[in-house]
């Protein structure tokens, strides 16, 4: 430090009452350098990318499915050297809409979001401990709690970030998923299909919270990503399979299936969009109640909840 | 900065209990302006001290106040600021990131908040610095950088733990004289620190905790006066130390009088080393002696009334911390 000492009078700022905001605000800032410290990591970037061709894939097949199906009259198109030189657009047609379901209903948005959750799974499995991880591995907190916020604020701050992530990739795109298939049908479609925004909110704000506190509680607890993402996957892909293991292997209650809770999460997604529970796809699955799939979500939640109150008390411990 | 008569943090009778383990008992503080050391061995309760005094614990009982808000208060804790131990960061984060956005989250707006940060990185002499990313920072560029990021909503009460760790022997003097400038400007300065002489320089006043207890408060000569227990030791040189010796024994402060070991060429005493009750009154008593008697006295030298001394006798060690 060779430079001059400065002027004793450099830190003379203007009175503090109006010079700062109250705590929520720090917990925007909280969220906001969470995520900056994020857009730094090629990882981030790298599933990001991945969810953004998913989004791509669902946005232009509504376009191609309502394109071939109201514009080209013939029976073969010709393509070059592509699938044969000739392809019937019938095939495709069928094909976007009654496998890929890309035509604008609940199983399109419900699928949509069901397939970028899992990107979105994957990357808060790493992301974990960048954002809540490493604050209490590295005992950072002081940092935080030493500002003018409370515990409460550094939650918050946090669930925000990881909130911004889950929707960036599931909600905001389902919804331009929405708008878009408006404009390529009719403007009708914005008008009979209310129950499907609501669907699209209701699903990417069970995802949101589900997603947050599950992560806030994991990060909290093992701190560290390998662990993190072992028991992640533990939670979402184990799961899964031995959900199936013992309803379809061993013949047990469709109430099995209420272990998967990213399952759970669908199903209360597709209660939300108004599907039938009889039409619920793959049809060869009974599935459980929707509403049992809900209180499912809401324990869940609870008790993240007060895992997290119980720990955010436990941060007092000097350790 | 105002001084309304009000302490700018106050402890009344506080107590921390982790469990069935109690951090702090019973502790009654009050700091104004200016600097104040606090000192103790370790586990004697200055972490939950310090942390109680930022507002990040809660007392089990008492009240701590910063200018009459408790502490827990975020309006407290925007008089606050609070230089950790640790110096766990984001490493992949620039400095000047990393403090701009600890200024985001003080409440500032964005440009007041940039401000700030030019501001007190410029203060601490980390402005030309502060781009390179935290993970390659040295131990004394990083207690830079947790300086400023506590100065940047210009506190009243500052509270620093081990703020001089891992920083070079020119950057310590920097770093006082910072600490000094602050002062003057009328903060409260509360220096947690093991190096007793770097703390010595920096203030003669200091708290001493114990077991979770206050031991003492105040300047180390006041503490000193007060152990009467434990006598001072003064190191007298002077032309005839047992004429001198003859005339001090008697005194009633004075509970030992010993001839220096070591003996010069001609065989005589070089000085003499006296242990006194009450130094006050023994230091008005030997002026007056001098005096009257015409002695030649070379030097006078307090040997245990350094901070470490005191502490030492305090704690019932070494005065190690």
């Amino acid at each position: 430090m060779s430079r001059p000492a400065p002027s004793p009078h450099l830190l003379r700022y203007r009175t503090l009452n109006t010079a700062r905001r109250g705590p929520w605000f720090g917990s925007v800032a909280i969220a906001r350098s969470s995520l900056q410290l994020l857009a730094g990591r090629k990882m981030f970037w790298t599933l990001y990318i991945f969810s953004l061709l998913i989004f791509l894939l669902y946005f232009f097949g509504q376009y191609l499915q309502v394109f071939l199906e109201q514009r080209v009259s013939e029976s073969l198109v010709r393509t070059g050297g592509v699938f044969g030189r000739t392809i019937r657009p019938d095939f495709f047609v069928n094909m976007l809409r009654d496998t890929l379901r890309m035509n604008g209903t609940a199983d399109t948005y419900g699928d949509f979001m069901w397939t970028e959750g899992y990107i979105v799974m994957v990357l808060l499995a790493f992301a974990g401990s960048a954002i809540v991880g490493n604050d209490f591995r590295f005992n950072s907190l002081p940092f935080y709690l030493s500002k003018p916020i409370g515990r409460r604020h550094y939650l918050v701050g946090k669930a925000l970030a990881i909130a911004v992530l889950v929707n960036a990739m599931t909600t905001i795109p389902g919804l331009c998923l929405y708008v878009e298939y408006g404009f390529i049908d009719t403007w009708e479609y914005y008008k009979n299909s209310t129950r499907l925004l609501f669907g699209i909110l209701a699903y990417g704000a069970a995802l949101t919270i589900t997603l947050t506190l599950l992560l806030l509680v994991t990060a909290t607890w093992l701190r560290r990503t390998v662990p993190l993402i072992m028991v992640w996957t533990a939670a979402f892909v184990m799961s899964r399979l031995v959900q199936r293991w013992l309803v379809d292997g061993l013949g047990l209650s469709p109430r099995w299936r209420l272990l998967d809770i990213w399952n759970d999460m669908y199903l209360f997604g597709q209660w939300c969009f108004g599907t039938n529970h009889l039409l619920l796809r793959p049809g060869n699955q009974i599935q459980p109640e929707y509403r049992e799939a809900t209180a499912v979500i809401v324990v869940v939640c609870l008790v993240c909840v007060w895992y997290l109150s119980r720990r955010v008390r436990a941060v007092e411990v000097v350790q | 900065m105002k001084d309304d008569g009000q302490p700018v943090l106050l402890f009344e009778q506080v107590s921390k209990w982790y469990g069935p383990v109690i951090g702090l008992n019973q502790v009654t503080l009050e700091l104004r302006r200016g600097i104040t050391g606090l000192v103790g061995a370790n586990g004697s309760g200055k972490s939950t001290l310090l942390r109680l005094a930022t507002g990040q614990l809660k007392p089990t009982l008492g009240r701590v106040t910063v200018r009459g808000v408790d502490a827990w208060e975020w309006r407290a804790k925007a008089l606050v600021g609070y230089c950790p131990d640790n110096d766990a960061f984001y490493e992949d984060m620039p400095g000047r990131e990393f403090v701009a956005a600890m200024a985001r989250l003080c409440g500032f707006e964005k440009a007041e908040a940039l401000r700030r940060t030019e501001a007190v990185l410029e203060r601490v002499g980390m402005a030309d610095r502060a781009d390179r990313k935290i993970g390659g920072y040295s131990k004394g560029m990083r207690q830079r950088i947790k300086l400023a990021q506590a100065l940047l909503n210009d506190p009243q009460m500052l509270v620093l733990d081990e703020p001089l760790s891992g920083i070079d022997p020119i950057g310590r003097q920097e770093m006082l004289e910072l600490f000094r400038g602050l002062a003057a400007e009328g903060k409260c300065l509360l220096v947690s620190s093991h190096e007793l002489e770097e703390l010595e320089k920096l203030t003669d006043h200091v708290a001493i905790l114990t077991r979770g207890r206050i031991a003492a408060v105040g300047t180390v000569t006041q503490i000193r006066d007060m152990l009467d227990d434990q006598p001072l030791s003064v190191r007298i040189d002077v032309h005839d130390p047992r004429r001198l010796a003859t005339l001090l024994v008697n005194r009633l402060e004075v509970v030992g009088v010993e001839l220096e070991p070591k003996v010069l060429a001609n065989g005589t005493h070089e000085s003499l080393i006296v242990r006194a009750r009450n130094p006050r009154r023994f230091f008005e008593d030997f002026g007056k002696l001098v005096v009257s008697e015409e002695l030649d006295v070379a030097r006078l030298e307090p040997l245990d009334d350094t901070a470490h001394a005191v502490l030492g006798y305090l704690l019932g060690g070494s005065g190690k911390t």
